[in-house]
């Protein structure tokens, strides 16, 4: 009997996992200074009525156009010595101090008393104040490639140079995270993951990295003096003294670049689609037949020929699932075989 | 959509259909492949330059019979189910065969023939959506000349549709037998199912059909089971040629009528939606008429041979 499908036995079928990176550099330009933040209209920089955490974004926010980047906020723990018994006396202080106890329990988790652990470097300092860099599914997608992640901050005066005018170059890098790479050491007692050490130049050890999560922790111990809106002004006082959008601003205008690899897990199917030579050598197209005669054909003694430019793959029901297409014709006579492999992302 | 990049090696590019990814959210398991089609949608046959070929053969001999066949461009992959595979590539044993099976609108008698009246649908099948608009065609519109391809879509009755496979070659005597791997006995009629449903050719008869995301209806008919729309067509002799349209050996009949849906009958919103409302038919006393329509076509596929007709519709009410 004539048939126009063929079965797919387990033979034909089989699963694979594949893990995809993409290079994500994001320079500082995107972050802070490509755009006017002074107005609305013209900003790539979001900031909310609550005032919790600010978004960046690769393009005016008003814009169709625009994507989310990042995530900035900063926070510190109540146990942190910028803390004051008066909260009224530091800008935003319980806020801070949520945000801290929102992400570290996220990341970190609770202790055994039901507490919530603060962020601390495997081993070392507990890290008390710090900015949050949330990055987007986005450019996260499935989890931050291990041993790729790097950021550089500028010193104060490169800062002051390289924004308040465009045209001027940067001074060299000041401060690097990590010093070469992530550690080759991942830590797995966070309930978001695994994560790692962001070691800084200068200071050492001064941060985390956590890869599903895609969030980066950074200790201002690393950059003390060198975030102030203005010169001079010290990281201690930008933390009690601004709020946390503006704490968000003196740290995103010392960004220079940041720089990781993302990571897209790709579930596989692929199916083997085989053509035999007895097989698939007629068409039902209607113009291969003028008046029932098949026009590639002159005799009973020319072989069949047909062209395939498409795969369909079916339900038991004869529904059309997926459809692959060849990028030309591909010639099917009975002295050829094929095998199209068609692979089926998840 | 665009053309994929013949330039450089062969690419496959695949994507779920609109039902795969319905399927696949519904997550009951019916996300499930087993089976796999070839399909020559792009492909023109009629640029294969052999002898058969108006031009005559390729001056620079066999090797570029299929030049231009193999230069065609082929689209991306569309999501859409029902814009793919619409011809399939066939297996049949046999590498010797010359000729092969296919359907053609069988209408040689008076109630399988389309419309012929350019001023009402011609070439078409009319499907009379409710009961005055049959009364208006009984009564007024058919002393004007008895309209052809009238289906009452209340009840099914007047003419119905008929399609006839077999070789319709007049190389080969209609009283040779026809290859049993060439013979179709299943056939897939599909239609939106917004408009209306297939019922066999006395108005009988029903099939539950199934339905998928776009509103198309699939009838599944085979001649074991719906001997009331696939028959075999037994006449094998040329003197009875007058009611047959295959000219060589014949295999199966399929016939049906339509019933219109309830929607058409008691909405005017489809009509306004996806159809026209000023066309004006005028009667044998030339008082005009103003009706809504609907044109549509009923996909019909052989599921043996893989051949395909559209055969193209209009559901007709008066306004």
């Amino acid at each position: 009997m004539a048939n126009a499908f063929k079965p797919l036995t387990n033979n034909d079928i089989a699963i694979t996992r594949t893990l995809l990176h993409e290079a994500i550099p994001l320079s500082g330009t995107i972050i802070s200074g490509t755009y006017d933040e002074s107005a609305t209209s013209t900003s790539n920089i979001k900031n909310y009525a609550a005032g919790l955490f600010q978004s960046v974004y690769d393009y005016p926010y008003l814009s169709s156009s625009a994507n989310h980047v990042v995530d900035i906020t900063f926070g510190y723990n109540a146990n942190s010595s910028l803390s004051a018994s008066d909260s009224t006396t530091v800008t935003q202080q319980d806020k801070k101090i949520n945000i801290y106890n929102e992400l570290a329990q996220v990341l970190m988790g609770h202790d055994a008393t039901g507490s919530i652990k603060e962020f601390k470097i495997p081993g070392g300092e507990y890290i008390r104040e710090a900015y949050f860099l949330s990055f987007t599914r986005l450019l996260v997608k499935d989890e931050v490639s291990k041993n790729n992640f790097t950021m550089k901050l500028d010193g104060l005066d490169g800062y002051r140079a390289a924004w308040s005018d465009p045209g001027t170059e940067m001074l060299p890098d000041t401060y690097t995270f990590p010093t070469s790479n992530n550690e080759t050491v991942f830590y797995t007692d966070s309930p978001a993951g695994e994560y790692s050490v962001l070691s800084c130049s200068m200071s050492g050890a001064v941060g985390l990295v956590f890869y599903q999560a895609g969030i980066a922790v950074v200790g201002t111990g690393s950059i003390k003096n060198n975030i102030g809106n203005v010169v001079g002004e010290t990281v201690e006082a930008v933390m009690t003294g601004s709020s946390i959008s503006g704490s968000a601003n003196a740290f995103r205008h010392q960004i220079n670049t940041i720089d990781f690899n993302n990571t897209t897990e790709l579930n596989s199917t692929l199916y083997f689609c085989r053509a035999n030579h007895n097989e698939f050598n007629y068409s039902s197209n209607p113009t291969y037949l003028s008046a029932s005669k098949i026009l590639v054909k002159e005799d009973t003694a020319d072989e069949p020929v047909s062209y395939v430019t498409t795969i369909g793959l079916y339900s038991p029901d004869n529904e059309l699932l997926a459809v692959a297409k060849l990028s030309e014709p591909l010639k099917k006579t009975p002295t050829t075989e094929l095998t199209l492999r068609v692979r089926l992302d998840y | 959509m665009g053309f994929l990049d013949n330039s450089g090696d062969i690419i496959l590019d695949a994507v779920l259909t609109d039902t795969g990814r319905m399927r696949l959210a519904k997550g009951d398991g019916t996300f499930k492949i087993t089976k796999f089609a070839l399909g020559d949608d792009e492909i023109n046959y009629t640029l294969y330059r052999n002898a058969n070929n108006p031009k005559g053969a390729h001056p620079s001999g066999s090797a570029y019979y299929d030049l231009d066949i193999m230069q065609s461009p082929v689209l991306e992959a569309f999501t859409n189910d029902t814009s793919f595979l619409k011809s399939k590539l066939v297996t049949l044993t046999n590498p010797s065969l010359l000729y092969l099976p296919v359907l053609k609108l069988n209408e040689r008698t008076a109630e399988n023939a389309r419309n012929t009246d350019t001023a009402q649908a011609l070439n078409k099948f009319v499907v009379l959506v409710d009961e005055d608009t049959a009364k208006y065609v009984s009564d007024g519109l058919r002393q004007e000349g008895s309209p052809a391809g009238m289906i009452d879509g209340i009840t099914g009755a007047g003419t119905f549709v008929r399609v006839d496979q077999g070789l319709d070659t007049t190389d080969i005597d209609p009283a040779s037998l026809l290859d049993p791997q060439l013979y179709e006995s299943q056939y897939l009629i599909e239609i939106d199912s917004r408009f209306g449903k297939i019922v066999s050719k006395t108005g009988t008869a029903t099939v539950t059909p199934s339905f998928n995301d776009d509103n198309i209806a699939s009838y599944y008919l085979t001649n074991a089971t719906d001997g009331a729309f696939v028959t075999n067509n037994a006449i094998t002799l040329k003197k009875d040629a007058a009611a047959q349209t295959i000219a060589g050996p014949r295999g199966s009949i399929l016939e049906f009528s339509l019933l219109s849906s309830l929607e058409l009958q008691r909405s005017n919103v489809l009509f306004t939606k996806v159809g026209t409302n000023d066309q004006t038919w005028t009667d044998s006393d030339s008082t005009s008429r103003n009706i809504r329509y609907i044109d549509t076509i009923i996909k019909i596929t052989g599921l043996t041979t893989g051949y395909r007709i559209d055969i193209p519709i209009r559901f007709v009410k008066l306004r």
